[in-house]
């Protein structure tokens, strides 16, 4: 760009001799004044088009840097995502659903009465669960999730700052809820829905119905 | 006037001229000459290049909750000449704060818990360009070593497991070490787990930072399978806690608790009384890093009448209520044996013996059949023959042919000594005889599963031992241990069970036995089979007689069969009576 300025300033200047050899001419002054507007105008022009390619290659390297960061913070987003995920595979492990159970004053559960519909014969009795009867902690908690765990993430807390629908609060909400696992049925896709159900009573099994 | 200025304007012109011609001349140099060759030497100074390992896969249980994944972890290494004095911007002074070799090793070792000398011995070594400062740290870390923008320090990223369920089926899942998987599903399933590594290159500028806008390849990493076991993380951990309360309570060596599927012959559960956690390996005693249901042979005792049983109701030389004569002792061929209490003569059925579990009693029914009969089948039930699950490791059974037996064992091994078998072997003798005589053999990984989601499911071979009548009968003579025989304890309300108890006494390392091996396997519900469940105690203290593992059995089998939503039937006994004639309350 800049090598065909330079080139085009070239004829701008040739004439210059010419006012030597014949300085009484009138003409030239007008041709003068006119050819430095054209002279002005293609420097303008230059400088137009230089400030262009800067402005357009700031903007690109800005942009490509911009992408850099982006890719950064998807990096860590993804990395603490993975690490929230741990923690819930942690908290999902069968002894420590165990110990949350007891720290939440359950019991093992007693054996459930039966009786055959049909019949109307009792199959086996129901006992009452003892509050004596906690689970045996045996099996050691798993060591995975160590010191250099990433501290909890009060989910919640998230959802005032993130976005509505699909993507950002619903999406938090169903993290929140839990999918609907395998003893849920299609209907209740939630444990929440379970919950406000009025025919279930509390329970996740219906209750029976009084019509 | 016009003189000066043309004057001036030459001079500038000539500048400019000067300026361009010399421009020119090096844009010729560069862009004409050896085009190729310097713009090569320029890349192949930026290039980097980096390995991507492919993710390891999974390793699942049977719904799917994780076991075993993979997570990104990075080798912190230094390129040594890269890294040197540099500055840092300070926001606080809002000024370029220069940071020496020294203090960039001092925050080093803050960071990566290291010793400052030793980091700044390798950071400072010019004799290499490779120099690992500290290995599988987590993104943390490398987050906090990335802000302090110290240049020539990398991360490379490693894959490393976690164990999200700890010591919950440690010993099937294996453990990794640091040159690669050591034991259990991690060894035997490597092949499928592993991935392929990838490449990724890119050209880093003079600050060692990407440039962002220069070439960028990545040649892809393939991920390995996941593996799904046959393992239910949740009733494995359920009859580990009952097994380690049972071996705690009798203070024994080892206890184990193995819970399969008789149609499948998938292994839910194989429960150790202690367990490894895969994450800390070293810090388990070394029996319990490998599954004791596959590592551990003994001689299985009375649980190996039941072959004798099968194989001569098979045979024909009995019924269930065929009447025997069975004294204390019994002489055969110059050797003698007795039961484990003395007792009167008993007018018994073949049903009344195997409930009490009388040894001469099963002699006198086995017999009728000859040694290398016996030895068949004891063969085609599995004993004398390692047994595969796909863990890599086989499960040992020795039983030696019968001309090398010596003058006890063409009776003891009618009561299951005399010949060795696994945990595996006793449950995997039960799946055949209660899976109407078929045996599908035992298997704990259920399929490979693709990183696309596409699934390979393990196949095997199904075979038939026994006939489907022999084994509804061993089924009734199961029952009638529960009922009235030596494993009343066993009873599940409302469902009809059957098993077989065994105190075998164990082999010590100078010869003679010096010990008990206790194992109750039971099946049930007996209306339409499903589960198997054995649970074994190795050398409990105290002595013969102390020890009762039917309720174990019970806990664990009344939780499977609410587990998997068996619903109980409250169908009656089909056992047949004890003894002859009317009386059944004869004393032990």
């Amino acid at each position: 760009m800049s090598v065909l300025s330079v080139a085009e300033m070239r004829p701008g200047r040739a004439p210059e001799p010419e006012s030597f050899a014949a300085p009484s001419l009138t003409a030239v002054p007008t041709v003068r004044r006119r050819r430095r507007g054209l002279m002005a105008g293609v420097i303008a022009l230059l400088l137009l088009a230089l400030g262009a390619v800067l402005i357009v290659n700031i903007h690109v390297a800005n942009s490509q840097y911009q992408v850099v960061q982006m890719n950064n913070t998807h990096e860590s987003l993804v990395h603490e995502n993975a690490s929230l995920t741990q923690q819930v595979q942690v908290l999902q492990s069968p002894q420590s659903l165990s110990s949350s159970a007891v720290t939440l004053g359950m019991v093992m559960p007693a054996s459930a009465g039966t009786f055959e519909l049909d019949t109307a014969a009792v199959l086996s009795g129901a006992e009452a669960a003892s509050s004596e009867e906690r689970p045996t902690n045996f099996v050691s908690a798993p060591s995975t999730a160590g010191a250099d765990a990433t501290a909890p993430v009060d989910v919640a807390e998230r959802a005032e700052g993130a976005p509505g629908g699909l993507l950002g609060a619903g999406a938090l909400h169903t993290l929140i809820t839990g999918d609907a696992g395998q003893n849920s049925s299609d209907e209740n896709q939630s444990g929440e829905a379970d919950r406000t159900d009025p025919t279930r009573g509390g329970g996740t099994i219906d209750a029976p119905s009084l019509d | 006037m016009n003189r000066i200025l043309s004057f001036r304007m030459r001079i500038g012109l000539a500048i400019v001229l000067a300026m361009l011609v010399l421009l020119s001349g090096r844009l010729f140099h560069v862009q004409g000459l050896d085009t190729a060759g310097h713009a090569q030497e320029a890349v192949s100074a930026r290039l980097a290049s980096v390995e991507v390992p492919g993710v390891r896969g999974d390793i699942l249980d049977a719904d799917g909750q994780v076991m075993a994944t993979a997570v990104e972890h990075y080798d912190i290494v230094a390129d040594p000449r890269i890294v040197g004095d540099y500055t840092v911007d300070d926001e606080d002074l809002g000024l370029q704060r220069p940071v020496t070799v020294e203090e960039t090793a001092d925050e080093l070792a803050e960071v990566l818990d290291e010793d400052a000398d030793e980091l700044l011995g390798k950071l400072t070594d010019d004799d290499t360009h490779y120099a690992v400062l500290s290995r599988s740290v987590t993104p943390e870390v490398r987050q906090e070593v990335k802000d302090l923008q110290a240049p020539g320090i990398y991360a490379e990223p490693v894959p490393e497991r976690t164990y999200p369920s700890g010591p919950v089926a440690g010993s099937i899942l294996g453990f990794v070490g640091s040159d690669g998987p050591l034991e259990g599903i991690e060894a035997a399933a490597d092949e499928h787990l592993s991935g392929e590594p990838g490449e990724r290159i890119y050209e880093v500028g003079a600050d060692g930072v990407r440039i962002p806008t220069a070439t960028y390849e990545e040649v892809p990493a393939v991920d390995g399978q996941d593996v799904r076991l046959t393992i239910d993380q949740d009733l494995q951990w359920f009859a580990q806690e009952a097994v380690a309360q049972k071996t705690n309570e009798y203070s024994a060596e080892w206890g184990n608790a193995t819970v399969a599927d008789l149609d499948t012959g998938e292994i839910l559960a194989m429960a150790d009384s202690q367990t490894v956690d895969p994450a800390e390996p070293g810090e388990t005693d070394e029996l319990f890093r490998r599954p004791l249901a596959l590592t551990q042979d003994f001689e299985p005792g009375s649980g190996g009448k039941s072959v004798t049983f099968a194989m001569a109701l098979e045979e024909g030389v009995t019924s269930p209520t065929e009447s025997y004569t069975v004294p204390y002792k019994y002489t055969s061929d110059g050797q003698t044996i007795q039961n484990a209490r003395s007792h009167e003569d008993y007018d018994m059925t073949a049903a009344g013996i195997y409930a009490r579990s009388y040894n001469t009693g099963t002699v006198m029914i086995g017999n009728q059949v000859d040694e290398q009969t016996r030895y068949d089948y004891l063969r085609q039930t599995g004993y004398g023959q390692p047994l595969d699950i796909g863990l890599g490791s086989e499960a040992k059974s020795i039983l030696r042919p019968p001309e090398e037996w010596d003058n006890r064992q063409p009776m003891t091994t009618q009561f299951g000594q005399g010949y060795t078998g696994s945990v595996l072997h006793t449950v995997q003798m039960n799946q055949m005889i209660a899976n109407g005589g078929v045996k599908q053999p035992l298997r704990i990984i259920d399929a490979y599963v693709d990183p696309d989601g596409t699934e390979h499911p393990v196949e095997s071979q199904q075979e038939r031992i026994f006939s489907e009548s022999t084994s509804e009968e061993m089924l009734k003579l199961m029952e009638g241990v529960v009922d009235y025989g030596s494993g009343q304890g066993a009873a599940i309300d409302g469902y009809r069970v059957g098993g077989k108890t065994s105190t075998a006494e164990a082999a010590g390392d100078n010869g003679g036995f010096d010990g008990y091996t206790v194992n109750f396997t039971g099946v049930a519900p007996l209306d339409d089979p499903q589960f198997v469940v054995s649970v074994t105690v190795h050398r409990p203290s105290g002595s013969f007689g102390d020890w009762e593992l039917a309720d174990a059995f019970s806990e664990i089998m009344s939780h499977t069969l609410a587990s998997y939503d068996v619903p109980p039937s409250g169908s009656e006994s089909e056992a047949y009576d004890g003894f002859v004639g009317e009386r059944q309350d004869y004393p032990w």
